[in-house]
């Protein structure tokens, strides 16, 4: 299998359709920087893994490589899309396209099959892009730059030593899975260990309950005295007598809440009924009554002034009007001897004495007006005090009814509470009666409960044999459950051993097939000779579970820190193509080289040719980028081309509106042979 | 160990047309295949060499000078081998730096030519890759049970195949 041809358009540099035909044998591009020679590198990888991984930084300035995959310049290409085509030793092609818009025309299992073999790596089409196409800019990055175990990472990917990957993580899988059949049955021993402490408890508080047993038959008399009406079933007794137990001591509590109340209404009865007590009482009711009684007359007193002073001002009103008479029949005087207000005949004197007599009756009319006023003022602050005293007296009678009133209330609760939760009204009077009551009742419950639990002990003769029968169920189960844990003990055990034995057979399988290409890398270093002194080089390997590969040359010393950049590129180079040429899992037998000159001497590149001319003998498919013409000339003449496996050499260039195009594509043909015998034939 | 005669058996093994011409600076083995040719030269000592290699060279280019101006771009594929067992350590830095000269040929020059290896190892830039890996089967799976022995086979063979992890820990479990 090998390339074919690509066919680029609207991808990348090229706008415009661009097809560049392989020579099956070798093809050397040229260009000036910035063609687009890596692009056709890119293209190859972009159809084959659908991206272009030289490209570590994803994004820069929010943008990522996705934004520059397509033709971005000047003019609209008429489509957007990568083919690559690759042929098999027996012509039959196989093509990938990928287009912006649509995606690839093939899956990736497809590609996978056409391009892989046998065990291939993890990622095996990444893979094989980074082990088919060597850029410039990767030459040292994945060769001594990387750490050492991404360089063994590297080799064994390339190497395909992939049945102890599968089969250790399948391993792994196997020891999460015993490791949880295994917690899964430790956890059940524990628990079977767990109810086995609880019976073991249980059967020793049984014991205890049994050694307190006594006489079950007194018990049972108890309890049927208690509960007489209960099912003769000895568990249906015993709830009947805890139940009973339950209700007496609920009862008992009452009877305790009825015997304060007696005492609490017989406190207030005594209190109330003491001697003193009623005598003030007595004395407050006689001084109510005769503050009413004072209270009474006084207001008599206030009502008779007041009808007094009432008549006392008629009278004077009548004095009044009979002055005015008076004073008047004065200024008329004796009219013919006749009085001017009567008629009646008078003399002077008589008229005079007359008026004199009137004159006194009318200042005696008029003077008990101001007498009667004192006395209605003295009458009612009489009243008044009588009033204050009778309030008093009332307030005091009060207090006394009050009193009653709450022992009243209090005697009627007591009788209420008795009602209510069914205790004798006898004990209303007799609190001493109803203590002796409650502590009977209490000793009846307190026998109650001692038969309950000498009952109850009784029973736990037959629950004993329960839990023992138990027991040894258990401790059956327990020796069961140790067993199944030690054996998935023993399956976590040998499910590591497994794991541990993959890593150590595909480790040893690496180390052999490391071992085998070592002399392939010695050979290409020898090759590509990178320093005049260091000869050869060599790789140790390390670490068990992370394994690091290390090169070294010389007397242990890395060529990473000693050699200069072109030496480092030359090392890597040999790295890298050792790596190449390792691979057994792919029918791809073509090598891309973007432009793997850079800082190389003349002297070096010239090695390095001869190393591709060495690889093209071997029948490899070299693709090589170039800047330089003199080099690309080089490789023309250098690699091999045959009838079958013919050379090619293309040169591409900007166009005037900074697409790439194919300026010149040149076969080129087989070498002479017996030129030195002097029988030279094309 | 002849170096010519070395020398002929690895070019023909790399498919090289080999033959020996020899001129007034002694003998000198030709070599031709389908892009390359050239010459090998081989001395007694490195003084020798270094004081004889372009004399020698041109003898020899002289007297192909006609086929080789016949020979089209293939005349840039000519090599120069100059080959001396001698082991001056000194002389040896002084002989490879004649490679570095690029007129006329492209130059191999060595010192310290003793075995059949350094023969092979001086002529790497004319020959295909030596070392080609044989990387065949692992027999992961055969080594895989031969480490697992003391682990049942049946649990081994669950795991090598279809099982899934639990049934092999379920197999392991009632196995061991």
């Amino acid at each position: 299998m090998r390339l074919d041809f690509i066919e680029v358009c609207g991808f990348r540099g090229f706008r415009d359709l661009a097809r560049i035909n392989f020579g099956r044998g070798f093809t050397v591009i040229t260009g000036r920087n910035g063609v687009g020679k890596s692009t056709l590198c890119d293209a190859v990888e972009f159809a084959i893994i659908g991206s272009i991984g030289k490209y570590a930084v994803e994004k820069a300035a929010k943008e990522s490589l996705s934004d520059y995959l397509w033709w971005r310049g000047e003019g609209v290409p008429k489509a957007h899309y990568v083919t690559v085509s690759f042929v098999d030793d027996n012509g039959k092609p196989f093509a990938i396209t990928r287009r912006r818009e649509s995606g690839a025309d093939r899956s990736a299992d497809e590609i996978h099959a056409a391009l892989c073999r046998g065990a291939a790596p993890d990622d095996a089409l990444r893979q094989l892009t980074r082990t088919s196409i060597i850029r410039d800019e990767w030459i040292a990055a994945l060769s001594l730059d990387l750490t050492e175990t991404e360089r063994f990472d590297l080799v064994r990917s390339a190497l395909g030593a992939l049945e102890g990957s599968e089969a250790g993580n399948k391993a792994k899988e196997v020891v999460t899975a015993a490791e949880a059949a295994h917690s899964k049955g430790e956890a059940a021993y524990e628990a079977a260990l767990s109810r086995l402490s609880d019976r073991l408890t249980q059967q020793s508080e049984t014991q205890a309950a049994l050694s307190r047993s006594g006489d079950v038959s007194f018990a049972l008399q108890v309890v049927g005295a208690a509960v007489p009406d209960a099912p003769p079933e000895l568990t249906a007794r015993l709830t009947a007598g805890r139940n009973e137990l339950a209700n007496g001591r609920a009862r008992v509590a009452r009877l305790g809440e009825a015997f304060q109340l007696s005492l609490d209404v017989t406190a207030v009865q005594a209190a109330y009924s003491d001697p003193i007590t009623a005598a003030n009482r007595k004395a407050a009711s006689a001084a109510h009554e005769a503050a009413q009684s004072e209270h009474q007359a006084a207001q008599q007193a206030v009502s008779e002034a007041e009808q007094c002073l009432a008549r006392e001002e008629e009278m004077d009103a009548i004095a009044t009007s009979l002055s005015l008479l008076v004073e008047h029949g004065e200024r008329l005087g004796l009219h013919d001897n006749h009085c001017p207000l009567c008629a009646a005949s008078r003399t002077s004197d008589e008229f005079a004495a007359g008026l004199d007599a009137a004159r006194r009756r009318i200042t005696s009319l008029a003077s008990g007006v101001q007498a009667a006023r004192a006395a209605l003022a003295t009458a009612k602050e009489n009243a008044r005090q009588s009033s204050l005293t009778l309030k008093a007296a009332a307030a005091a009678a009060q207090t006394h009814a009050d009193e009653l009133r709450r022992l009243r209330e209090q005697e009627a609760a007591q009788v209420e509470f008795y009602n209510q939760w069914g205790i004798e009204h006898r004990f209303i009077q007799d609190p001493d009666g109803l203590e002796q009551a409650i502590s009977l009742e209490r000793n009846r419950l307190i026998d109650l409960e001692r038969a309950l639990l000498v009952l109850e002990a009784s029973q736990a003769v037959s629950r004993m044999s329960s839990i023992e029968s138990n027991i040894s169920a258990l401790r059956a189960e327990i020796e069961k459950l140790a067993r199944a844990v030690s054996q998935s003990q023993n399956a976590v055990t040998a499910a590591r051993e497994i794991e541990r034995s993959i890593r150590r057979v595909s480790g040893e399988i690496i180390d052999e097939r490391l071992a085998q290409i070592s002399p392939l890398l010695n050979e290409l270093y020898q090759r590509l000779r990178p320093h005049p002194e260091w000869r050869t080089i060599d790789y140790t390997i390390r670490g068990d579970v992370r394994r690091f590969l290390s090169l070294k040359v010389g007397d242990g010393l890395n060529p990473q820190f000693i050699f200069s950049s072109g030496q480092r590129r030359a090392a890597g180079l040999a790295f890298l193509l050792s790596v190449h040429l390792a691979r057994a899992w792919t029918p791809l037998r073509s090598l891309l080289l973007d432009d793997p000159v850079q800082h190389i001497d003349d002297f070096r590149a010239l090695h390095l040719v001869e190393v591709l001319a060495a690889l093209r003998a071997d029948g490899r498919q070299i693709i090589c980028a170039v800047e330089d013409t003199a080099l690309a000339d080089l490789l023309c003449r250098r690699l091999i081309s045959t009838a079958t496996e013919g050379g090619r050499r293309i040169d591409i260039a900007l166009g005037p509106l900074g697409a790439t195009s194919v300026v010149t594509e040149q076969e080129i043909h087989p070498l002479p042979v017996g030129v030195l015998r002097g029988a030279a034939t094309a | 160990m002849d170096i010519f005669t070395q020398a002929e058996i690895l070019l023909r093994d790399a498919q090289y047309e080999t033959w020996t011409w020899t001129g007034s600076t002694g003998p000198v083995t030709c070599f031709e295949n389908a892009a390359l040719m050239g010459f090998i030269h081989v001395f007694s000592t490195a003084d020798d060499l270094l004081s004889t290699w372009k004399e020698s060279q041109q003898v020899v280019l002289a007297r192909h000078a006609a086929s080789l101006r016949g020979a089209g771009a293939k005349a840039w594929n000519v090599y120069s081998v100059f080959l001396t067992p001698d082991q001056d350590m000194g002389r040896g830095r002084e002989i490879e730096r004649i490679e570095e000269d690029f007129s006329l040929t492209r130059k191999i020059a060595k010192a310290s030519i003793i075995t059949a290896e350094d023969v092979e190892r001086s002529l790497l830039p004319l020959l295909p890759i030596r070392s080609k890996p044989l990387l065949g089967a692992s027999n992961f799976e055969t080594r895989l049970r031969i480490r697992l022995k003391d682990i049942s086979p049946d649990a081994v063979t669950a795991f090598l195949k279809e099982a899934t992890p639990a049934e092999v820990a379920r197999i392991l479990g009632a196995t061991s």
